[in-house]
């Protein structure tokens, strides 16, 4: 089944189109890099296949659902991990994974949670409040709950940010991991040569539509 | 059944946020024992005038301490984009609107059971017989402006001038709920009969009911666009 298929999606804030006509498919398996200026749409596009905007016009299906109608059991396959940690301050790090991962249904043991934190690298901070933890721990953090909640589609929206060298192979080991189950990975990032490592497909957003590019192309790609 | 689960995890996450950090119940605690201070020193000279006053007084303790604490409520779901994260959530919008309900009430209950002691002692109140029926009363009118204010929390947590926005929604909505709380606390303080101020009751009752059910039918719109 086909992870993303977006035909002809286009976005309007009022009069200004900020999307025009984007048509993309994901398989799983499929690890798509978006490239784009600043003002590209790269957010919006994400935002639209997180299920938190619709398209003003096109279709958007995914995992075989239409992602507007069907947005509850959509929202269910997929994780986005954006600009923002979505972590609480005053909880700990095992507390913020049981609140987030607990409120979609399924509380995973204690000992899973120890492990998971331990395999990106958190495990000594474990109940540690949120708020003592460095931006790269809550990114890690972060990539813990996306583990957890195992989607089938996860989008990755400026995923290399405050992340150290070691914890941008670790995050690269967790997406291949996930390609390896058969998920989708989908990455909106301004770093092309770390980016490059992990895709396997590539498109550039540029005059608010989407044109795919070979991997070849990245580093000369103009944006 | 994971509607409740979602209500009781919101709930959960809240008070722990609350007792770790104690930002509001501190807040609403001194404000309001500075209010009853405040009204206990301009009212103790003149004994006659207390016992009129006292129902008006108790609700603008109340009530004012709860629209600060009730402002709040959505505010640490902006920080690190929570709500953003709650929005995409495969969950009813509507169980996220009863557990923000439920941790308010919560905390303003305690806040309010904190005070009464306060109250006996400041304004020289003999209730502790009249202590059941009080709390039903301050039950049902502390529910109506949690219901209103989790509302009104949520639709102007992202507005940029959300301090201004919340009372203008909130303090004109609440008017039914402050009327029925003052009619049946003066009924309660004067010790008659549960039939003279029952419809003062009732009319917390039905707002509570009314608020809750179209705010639970309207959160879903609000989260969702």
């Amino acid at each position: 089944m086909v992870s993303l298929l977006s035909e002809n999606v286009s976005h309007a804030y009022g009069f200004f189109h900020a999307l025009k006509g984007v048509s993309l498919e994901i398989n799983p398996g499929d690890c798509f890099a978006l490239f784009g200026p600043n003002g590209a749409g790269k957010t919006t596009l994400m935002k639209i296949f997180a299920t938190l905007l619709s398209p003003t016009q096109g279709q958007l299906s995914i995992l075989g659902k239409d992602a507007v109608r069907d947005r509850d059991t959509v929202r269910a396959s997929i994780f986005f991990v954006g600009h923002g940690s979505f972590l609480y301050d005053d909880l700990t790090a095992i507390e913020n994974i049981e609140f987030a991962i607990g409120i979609r249904g399924r509380l995973p043991p204690l000992n899973e949670i120890k492990t998971v934190l331990d395999r990106v690298g958190i495990g000594a901070y474990a109940s540690q409040k949120t708020r003592t933890l460095s931006a790269g721990m809550q990114k890690r953090l972060s990539l813990a709950k996306t583990i957890l909640a195992q989607p089938e589609l996860i989008l990755f929206d400026e995923p290399y940010t405050a992340l150290d060298e070691n914890g941008v192979e670790m995050m690269h080991q967790v997406i291949r991991d996930f390609l390896a189950r058969g998920a989708a990975v989908i990455l909106s990032s301004h770093d092309r040569a770390k980016t490059a490592q992990i895709a396997n497909r590539a498109g550039l957003l540029h005059h608010k539509t989407l044109k795919e590019i070979p991997l070849t192309d990245l580093q000369n790609a103009l944006f | 059944m994971p509607f409740f689960n979602v209500i009781k995890w919101i709930v959960w996450k809240d008070l722990l946020s609350e007792i770790r950090s104690r930002e509001t119940i501190s807040s609403l605690f001194f404000f309001a024992l500075n209010v009853i201070l405040i009204f206990s020193f301009s009212f103790s000279a003149d004994r006659d005038i207390m016992p009129i006053l006292i129902p008006g007084l108790i609700w603008v303790a109340f009530g004012f301490t709860s629209i600060i604490g009730l402002g709040k409520s959505f505010l640490a779901e902006t920080h690190h984009d929570c709500l953003l994260y709650l929005q995409m959530a495969p969950i009813s919008k509507g169980a996220i609107y009863l557990g923000k309900l439920s941790g308010n009430l919560l905390l303003m209950m305690i806040v309010e059971i904190i005070l009464f002691p306060m109250m006996i002692l400041f304004f020289n109140l003999d209730i502790l017989a009249k202590l059941p029926a009080l709390l039903l009363v301050s039950f049902l009118a502390t529910t109506g402006l949690s219901a209103l204010g989790t509302l009104f929390s949520a639709l102007t947590v992202q507005t940029r001038a959300r301090e201004v926005m919340f009372p203008l929604l909130l303090l004109p909505l609440s008017v039914p709920v402050f009327i029925g709380a003052v009619e049946s606390t003066a009924g309660v303080l004067n010790g008659q009969a549960f039939s003279f101020y029952r419809h003062w009751v009732e009319l917390l009752f039905v707002f509570d009911m009314v608020v809750t059910i179209t705010s639970f039918w309207v959160f879903e719109f609000i989260l969702n666009d």
